[in-house]
């Protein structure tokens, strides 16, 4: 029996349940993390020791250890693309948004060989697509823009740690994928032909909190939210050691950080208050995914509270 | 610095700025400050190639000027000049004085793998030393840094320690040398234990051949991937380049898209050591590193305004306002409440003090307070030698009713605190020790919370009523107990109310004797004219019993008026005087009359006389005067005792009482001697016929003690009135004469006197 359905059973038996709330608040608050620039706020502060002392950040190589860690309860957070949230909520993960870490405006791109120079010229292509919500809107909204439907082009699912693999053994023509791949297929000789400019306020990422582990943890999501905000400001305020620190922990170039972060955009607390008081911004991001998602279970999703405001701080020290 | 560098210095200053004086006069040459944060000689040979650059570009001589920061300073000050390229520490020092805009440009350096735009610090400690691992092994060493306003060589340093801690200008000996290379050459020779160098310095002198790169170590490395050089500390935006304001905008404008063209490869920026400029950066950060470490322009705290203070501790402010307010308030309310209670009690204290009654107040049974009228009541002057007084202590040992008084105040003080008001009489004892009787009104004042409870205490005098009921009282006592019968009635004489000794002597019970007219002598009506008229009327009358008995009363009747002088009862008291008047007569008898036979006595007899003898000289008549001597009475009192002479006397008294006529007296002077008063006798005839009625009822037998007894008499006469005047006593000596000359004649004779034999003696 492995630890996963170790705990299915003891949830199953109630014993989880009934003995888990007493012991929590005793243990430090566990959050996910996966490489992404819009994350880098959080590794700059855990670097600088900006992080409250009941934290931990558990490094993971993508957003499925994270989901996978949320799952099986061995974390109580984690930075997700809003849709890998909602997803995991009608999974039955009580998650709630509560705090955008960055909005793509150009991060997530669809790179194509260089060859096809207008989006029409997709027809037929093998295109890569993560299946995630966030591809398949991408993809989605690449061929309304091509004027194409789903069965003009050759779908290809496929991770997006894996395209540069792909791309570089010749098996795909595009890619629907993100920095830092983006960079690295532009680099393999890709071009961008569409990205997430063209979707303003669609793609968010943001600080899902298990709302059953935060709800007696509010003081430590506070801290947590204070400490990214703390990254945050070294990052935009002190690019000069900033992105030095970025592109070591990404084995990437400056340049290529540079670039990357002028694909998003990184709320600062009166943004986030704004889009978690209430904004429709996210509500129709949301409806959009679920809308769009392929998945059965994710198509009748309610909306819900999804998102909240309450672990926000006022204002910054 | 000795003060003989200090004296060179300025010498080489005043050179210098005399130079610059006259260069600055020459048209159209651009001075560019450099600072010098290495050798002179290394930046001159390395700048010079990009000041010929810049001349060359903009068509002007540019003239290269290596400062240490503080000629740099004194040169801006004189502004000498045009342009300055320095460390953003220095450049924030001089915008902060010279409120300068930014820089054109900032530069970018040349490393041995990638160039870059950033600096930072490096902490070196020599290659063989082992005792320094990690920052805060540095803690107390001796730290050679090339000056306090270098950002790499300084500022970056002391943050990093900062964050972990420790105030490196406290805690360790910092040496200040001016220079990097100074401060490596220090940390080589073992001079310090540690070093401070901006970054690229280390590998500039390892280029220059100047070190070997074992010859130290870095500690606290960064992993910064691209950065090209070793560093100790986070990183900060490189140099700027910057125009001060009075350069021609235009010339600016050309200067800095000469200085964006550098290539990377152009022999200036080789000599350089540079990979040209880019677009001046946000120097924001190092502004957040001066302020926090507090070193200049930073370095003194900013003047925090009532604005920043309230926006930062808003709530505390808010909290403690707040509190404060409330306290202040708790404290307007509770003095207020004070003020208002002493109000009070000042008002209740006048009001206690000037009230008309007597008032005090008992705290733990002791007068606490005490109006005048207390004090004047109890006889004291002090209000302070009434306040060691209870209660008990102000009356006398007993109560009237016999109850000791400290046992029955206390009593009654506990009675109030348990049951409230309590009034009752009692006895005080002035201060001069006369009595005095009070009705007394105990109440407790104040809730039973108010800590040490008080009593009020009032008096009210009542000693006058005490003693008028005493009086009356006594009164009412003489009236149910008094012998005197005693009555009240109306203005009309209708009995309104009797005493027991009225229905005593009357034999009327109360029933039978209120509402009935009052019994008086004669007309009533007049008695009691009278009594109203005088006030008083006093008599005497016979009067019945209820059972008929008659008695003699003796009655006083009294007016009585109320204030308006209106007449309202009479008051009648009366006595039965029948006994007394009965004992007066006795006495009357027993002084005139002889208490054998009834017969006036000697002192009758000559109040008869006299009264006989006045009358006779008024209406001019005739008396005599008969003494009777009894013949031969001794030897009937020997033979027949005392009692039989006393009969005989008693039988001949009683003849010659018969014998005479109404208006003559027979008085018994004594033994067997009497005398006959025979008054109004008009002729001898009349005298004789008395005289000779007399000698034969006393000659006639009398029956005494079983035997019968036969007696003469002898009378001598004396008339009145005479030849002579005589007064009573003189006439009957005269009579008393005659009958010795009737004796001596023979007895049983009458003589008249011898005065009187001739002529007519019974003729007036």
């Amino acid at each position: 029996m492995d630890r996963r359905s170790f705990l299915e059973i003891m949830i199953a038996t109630g014993l989880l349940g009934a003995g888990l709330p007493g012991c929590s608040s005793s243990q430090p608050l566990r959050m996910g993390l996966h490489p992404w620039i819009g994350y880098e706020s959080l590794y700059l502060a855990e670097e600088f020791g900006w992080l409250p002392q009941r934290v931990r950040l558990l490094h993971g190589a993508s957003a499925t250890d994270s989901l996978q860690g949320l799952a099986d309860g061995q974390l109580d957070a984690a930075a997700l693309t809003l849709d890998e949230m909602l997803r995991a909520r009608n999974g039955g993960l009580p998650l709630v948004a509560a705090l955008i870490m960055d909005v793509s405006a150009g991060a997530d791109v669809l790179m194509v060989h260089p060859a096809i120079s207008r989006l029409p010229e997709l027809a037929g292509k093998r295109i890569a697509v993560e299946p995630s919500a966030l591809g398949e809107l991408m993809l989605q909204r690449a061929l309304e823009r091509a004027g194409l439907a789903a069965s003009d082009i050759q779908r290809v699912d496929l991770p997006v740690n894996r395209h540069l693999e792909a791309w570089q053994q010749g098996a795909i023509d595009a890619s629907v994928c993100y920095e830092p791949v983006a960079s690295l297929l532009a680099a393999a000789g890709g071009e961008r032909l569409f990205d997430s400019r063209q979707l303003p306020d669609t793609i968010f990422d943001v600080l899902a909190v298990n709302a059953e582990r935060g709800a007696n943890r509010s003081q430590d999501v506070t801290e947590l939210i204070l400490a990214h905000f703390r990254g945050l400001d070294h990052l935009v305020r002190n690019p000069h050691d900033a992105l030095y620190r970025v592109a070591s922990r990404q084995q990437v170039s400056v340049a290529v950080v540079r670039r990357s972060l002028a694909g998003i955009m990184l709320p600062d607390l009166a943004a986030n208050h704004r889009y978690l008081a209430g904004d429709s911004r996210i509500e129709r991001a949301a409806s959009q995914m679920i809308g769009l998602a392929s998945d059965s279970d994710t198509s009748d999703a309610k909306v819900g509270e999804f998102y909240s405001a309450r672990w926000l701080p006022r204002r910054l020290p | 610095m000795t003060p003989r560098t200090a004296r060179f210095r300025c010498l080489a200053l005043a050179l210098l700025f005399g130079l610059l004086a006259t260069e600055a006069l020459a048209a159209q040459a651009l001075n560019l400050g450099i600072f010098a944060y290495r050798p002179t000689q290394v930046l001159e040979s390395r700048f010079q190639p990009l000041a010929d650059y810049l001349g060359a570009q903009l068509g002007v001589e540019v003239r290269l000027h290596i400062l240490t920061q503080e000629q740099m300073n004194e040169a801006l000050a004189r502004n000498q000049l045009d342009l300055f390229f320095t460390n953003p520490s220095h450049f924030l020092m001089i915008r902060s004085e010279r409120s300068l805009g930014g820089a054109i440009a900032t530069l970018i350096r040349r490393g041995p793998t990638a160039n870059t735009s950033s600096l930072g610090g490096v902490i070196l400690v020599r290659g063989g030393d082992s005792r320094y691992d990690s920052l805060s092994d540095l803690r107390n060493a001796t730290i050679a840094v090339p000056g306090p306003y270098f950002l790499g060589g300084f500022q970056t340093q002391l943050f990093e320690f900062r964050e972990i801690g420790i105030d490196l200008q406290r805690t360790a000996r910092l040496r200040v040398l001016g220079s990097h290379d100074r401060v490596v050459r220090a940390v080589l020779e073992g001079d310090v234990n540690a070093g401070f160098v901006r970054t690229g310095i280390i590998e500039q002198l390892v280029e220059e051949g100047r070190l070997q790169r074992d010859d130290v170590r870095v500690l606290h490395p960064q992993e910064l991937g691209e950065f090209p050089f070793v560093v100790s500390t986070r990183l900060y935006p490189e140099w700027p380049f910057v125009a001060l304001p009075h350069v021609d905008q235009k010339l600016v404008r050309r200067l800095a898209s000469s200085l964006f063209a550098l290539a990377e490869d152009h022999p200036a920026a080789r000599a350089g050591d540079i990979a040209g400029f880019a677009p001046p950066a946000d120097y924001q950060s190092v502004e957040l590193l001066a302020r926090s470490l507090r070193v200049p322009p930073y370095d003194r705290v900013p003047a925090v305004t009532w604005l920043d203070v309230l926006q930062q501790y808003r709530y505390w402010i808010f909290a403690v306002v707040l509190l404060i307010s409330l306290l202040a308030l708790t404290a307007i309310w509770l003095w207020r409440q004070r003020k208002r209670l002493v109000r009070e009690q000042r008002r209740l204290s006048a009001m206690v003090e000037t009230w008309p009654e007597p008032m005090l107040i008992i705290r733990r049974g002791l007068f606490v307070e005490a109006n005048s009228a207390a004090l004047q009541l109890l006889g004291y002057h002090r209000r302070e030698s009434l306040a060691v007084q209870g209660l008990a202590g102000v009356s006398p040992p007993f109560q009237p009713d016999g109850e000791p008084s400290l046992e029955k105040s206390r009593a009654l003080l506990q009675a109030v605190m348990d049951q409230g008001v309590q009034a009752c009489e009692w006895r005080c004892l002035r201060n001069d020790a006369s009595e005095l009787y009070v009705d007394l009104t105990l109440a407790r004042i104040g809730q039973h919370d108010d800590g040490e409870p008080a009593i009020l205490c009032a008096l009210h005098d009542i000693t006058r009523r005490k003693r008028a009921e005493a009086q009356q009282r006594l009164a009412a006592s003489v009236f149910s107990h008094a012998r005197e019968g005693i009555f009240i009635t109306d203005v009309e004489g209708r009995v309104i109310d009797i005493n027991d000794a009225y229905q005593v002597i009357t034999g009327y019970n109360r029933n039978q004797s209120i509402g009935s007219l009052v019994e008086l002598p004669d007309e009533g009506v007049s008695v009691l004219m009278y009594a109203r008229t005088h006030g008083r009327w006093v008599g005497e009358f016979r009067s019945r019993r209820q059972d008929g008995e008659a008695y003699i009363k003796a009655l006083t009747i009294t007016a009585v008026r109320d204030d308006r002088q209106r007449l309202t009862h009479f008051v009648g008291i009366f006595s039965d005087i029948t006994r007394l008047r009965e004992q007066e007569n006795r006495l009357t008898r027993m002084a005139h009359y002889d208490a054998l036979t009834g017969l006036p006595n000697r002192v009758l007899l000559a109040d008869r006389m006299q009264q006989a003898m006045a009358q006779a000289r008024r209406q001019g008549y005739r008396l005599a005067v008969a003494y009777i001597d009894l013949d031969k009475f001794k030897p009937v009192n020997d033979a027949f005792g005392h009692e039989a002479g006393d009969e005989l006397l008693v039988t001949l008294a009683g003849r010659m009482r018969t014998a005479l006529r109404e208006q003559d007296t027979v008085a018994r002077l004594g033994g067997d001697e009497f005398v006959a008063l025979l008054v109004d006798i008009p002729d001898r005839a009349l005298g004789e016929t008395l005289l000779q009625r007399l000698l034969t009822v006393i000659g006639e037998p009398v029956w005494v003690a079983g035997h019968s007894v036969q007696v003469s008499a002898s009378i001598g006469v004396a008339l009145y009135p005479g030849r002579q005047e005589l007064d009573g006593d003189q006439l009957l000596r005269e009579a008393d004469q005659a009958m010795y000359h009737a004796k001596q004649l023979g007895r049983n004779r009458y003589w008249i006197t011898a005065s009187d034999q001739g002529g007519d003696a019974w003729s007036p």
